[in-house]
């Protein structure tokens, strides 16, 4: 009976230990096969990356000599269009043109003579150039300046035969001094213009300045994570003003396009022929006929975003005067 | 050592289950300012029981800088006076208190509970008056805080305290607040240059009177023309007569440069007029631009609706979605005919400011339900720091 126990607890063991034995083995041959099916999918894909990668390449490379191809053509057809645009421009503009293309010519001679590092004798040809070049710049300069001259001239003139109109013909007063500010980039405000829009107001003499307050003194900053305040101001004179008071609207613009509030009290929205738009603030002053009047405006926002600000100045709805002032 | 984990790592799960929700309520709260305190104030009004979670800037002592952080209101209709309305407040009351401390995790010091003038009035007029004692009681009971303050407010102290918690103090004492109601109008301003004298300022009429006043004119022909004309006649009658009556009894002409409007019409129609300034609590206007849009509700109703408000929106920087959803919501509550009601109750008020030689800037305020309470808040802060 013992015996036949035993026995028993030996098969079922016996059975065991072989159902362990055919569960590893299926395992280890699972394990086995596929890893080596792994490997040989890899090496697949790996010919596979080579070969797609070869023929990327050649087709890049085949894509960028066509492409420089249609560069070069291009470059060379935009040129004959340009110079073909260039003669047939305003026959007005045409001396001054002749001459700017000449500079230009010349110029272009020069930086290649002195690009070709090879030959020596060149060198005078390129002295000799380089003075030609300066004479032609002189020549511009003093065009510029006769330019200038007949701008003033043409202006006074304007506003004298305006002054003999005397209001007479409405749309004659809007005539803007556009002129005026054709001043060189380093003279003129940063960025600054006035609109050349019918407004009454004119607009002038723009700014538009971040400051920092340190130890209860106010500091110009240019980078926007110092900025407490933004500061702005301008001149606005009207020859032709019917009323003592006057309204002009201040918008400015945050880098991501929003107008920056002054508060809800004082921020609003008025008509332009753009449609309905938001101002920063609203200046009321009181107004004499002629009078040249600077006002100041102050925006307080929580943060300042790196990026343009721009400013602009609206008169009864039109653009009189716009300005940007980067913060970094 | 495992059931050890197991108990700890259960009871994590647990902590987590039960705080996160409080962690989010309290997160949900924007705060706008770097240095301030939020409070709540809950107000038993005639229509029901408002929380408002307000934000107070602690760099704001001289000037209050609030801003809303939540607004929550629960229609109870407390000023009908009977048991069912009166255990609706009770339960509301309760409930926001609760929730103020419990989800928001403000301090019962931070919780300002008041009863409105709204329902003193009415209280008085049908001699209730128990009924507030009552109400306020049994807050008290259910709350487990006998010490517990519930005041009850006068007109003037609330129209005051709306103009302080409205009102910048640069304009303080140049502007003349007035709060349209639906059943009332009441504000004022400070006359002598102090935040102590207010000289009020009652009608009344509110924007649901008038309406309710012009209905009762309408007889069988119901067409929005004949309320127009109803609505004139209305207002060119005895309401007329008051309101002229009672702009030049305040002397508020020849003191203010400004008149602000508050109320739900003063909010609707800043909403509608000037979409684009949806997140401004107060919006300029002008008496042409009001007048305009009353002739628009009119006569172009349609071009009132959400769909219709956000084509004509040109800016593509403004949130079209936030100014659907919010116009929407004053379509909601406004009609045609309340919304033409209050407009007109407006416009014959902005009437008497709006002189041939000297032009008065208005305004309308959207968030003057809270002004009051804010004001509250921070006067009786004021109050307890000097008492210390």
């Amino acid at each position: 009976m013992r015996d036949s126990k035993s026995s028993l607890l030996l098969l079922v063991s016996l059975i065991l230990f072989l159902m362990s034995f055919i569960i590893l083995c299926t395992w280890g041959y699972n394990v086995y096969y596929k890893g080596k099916e792994d490997k040989r999918k890899t090496a697949i894909a790996i010919d596979d990356s080579a070969t797609i990668s070869k023929a990327t390449k050649a087709i890049a490379n085949a894509t960028r000599d066509s492409l420089q191809k249609v560069y070069a053509a291009t470059v060379k057809q935009l040129d004959s269009k340009l110079d073909s645009t260039w003669n047939y421009a305003d026959s007005l503009k045409g001396p001054l043109d002749v001459k700017l293309n000449e500079f230009f010519k010349l110029r272009n001679e020069i930086s290649t003579i002195l690009k070709d590092k090879t030959s020596n004798a060149n060198l005078g040809i390129a002295r000799q150039k380089i003075n030609e070049l300066q004479k032609k710049v002189e020549e511009l300069v003093g065009r510029n300046k006769d330019v200038e001259q007949e701008n003033k001239r043409l202006y006074a003139m304007l506003k004298q035969l305006s002054a003999n109109t005397n209001s007479k013909e409405p749309d004659q007063q809007n005539i803007r001094p556009v002129v005026f500010e054709n001043k060189p980039a380093a003279e003129s405000t940063a960025n600054s213009n006035t609109s050349n829009t019918s407004g009454l107001f004119i607009a002038s003499e723009l700014r538009l300045a971040a400051l920092t307050e340190t130890d209860n003194k106010e500091i110009e900053t240019s980078q926007a994570m110092q900025t407490d305040k933004l500061v702005g101001s301008f001149t606005v004179k009207n020859d032709n003003s019917q009323n003592n008071n006057a309204e002009v609207m201040i918008v400015v613009l945050q880098p991501d396009g929003k107008v920056l509030q002054k508060s809800s009290w004082e921020s609003g929205t008025f008509s332009t022929h753009e449609g309905k738009k938001i101002y920063s603030c609203k200046m009321r002053f009181d107004y004499n006929k002629g009078e040249v009047k600077r006002l100041n405006f102050s925006l307080s926002g929580d943060k300042y975003m790196k990026g343009n600000y721009v400013m602009q100045v609206y008169h009864n709805g039109l653009l009189i005067g716009k300005l940007s002032k980067t913060l970094s | 050592m495992f059931k050890v984990f197991e108990k700890h790592l259960f009871l994590l799960g647990c902590v987590c289950v039960f705080v996160t929700p409080i962690s989010f309520a309290q997160n949900n709260l924007k705060l706008k300012y770097k240095k301030s305190d939020v409070y709540a104030g809950i107000e038993v009004g005639s229509k029901g029981v408002k929380m408002s979670l307000v934000e107070i800037s602690k760099d704001g002592q001289k000037n209050l800088d609030f801003n809303i952080l939540k607004d929550t209101s629960v229609n109870t209709d407390f000023i009908s006076f009977t048991q069912l309305t009166f255990q609706a407040t009770l339960a509301s009351l309760t409930g926001l208190y609760t929730a103020a401390l419990k989800d928001y995790k403000i301090a019962p010091g931070k919780v300002f509970t008041v009863v409105s003038s709204g329902v003193k009035v009415q209280a008085e007029k049908f001699e209730k008056n128990s009924w507030i004692k009552n109400l306020v009681d049994s807050f008290k009971v259910k709350i487990k805080d006998p010490s517990r303050q519930v005041e009850v407010i006068d007109v003037s102290q609330e129209a005051r305290l709306s103009h302080l918690g409205i009102v910048p103090a640069s304009r303080r004492y140049n502007t003349f607040l007035i709060d349209i109601g639906s059943g009332n109008t009441k504000g004022g301003y400070f006359p002598n240059g102090n935040a102590t004298d207010f000289k009020l300022f009652q009608l009344s009429w509110g924007t649901k009177s008038v309406a309710n006043a012009t209905e009762k004119r309408l007889e069988d022909d119901k067409t929005m023309s004949n309320f127009n004309k109803q609505l004139y006649r209305v207002l060119a009658g005895s309401a007329n007569d008051e309101i002229i009556y009672a702009v030049n009894l305040s002397g508020a002409y020849n003191m203010s440069d400004n008149i602000a409007f508050s109320g739900g019409i003063a909010w609707s129609i800043a909403t509608l007029i000037n979409p684009e300034l949806i997140d401004n609590p107060v919006v300029p206007v002008t008496y042409d631009e009001v007048e305009n849009f009353y002739d628009r509700i009119y006569r172009n109703y349609k071009s009132l609706s959400g769909e219709e408000i956000v084509k004509t929106l040109t800016d593509q920087t403004l949130n079209k979605t936030a100014i659907s959803k919010e116009v929407k919501t004053v379509n909601q509550v406004f009609d045609q005919q309340s919304l033409l009601a209050g407009t007109a109750l407006l416009l014959k008020i902005m009437r008497q400011f709006e002189g041939i030689y000297e032009k008065k800037q208005f305004y309308l305020v959207k968030n003057g339900q809270v002004g009051w309470v804010s004001a509250y808040v921070d006067q009786t802060i004021s109050n307890q720091s000097v008492a210390k």
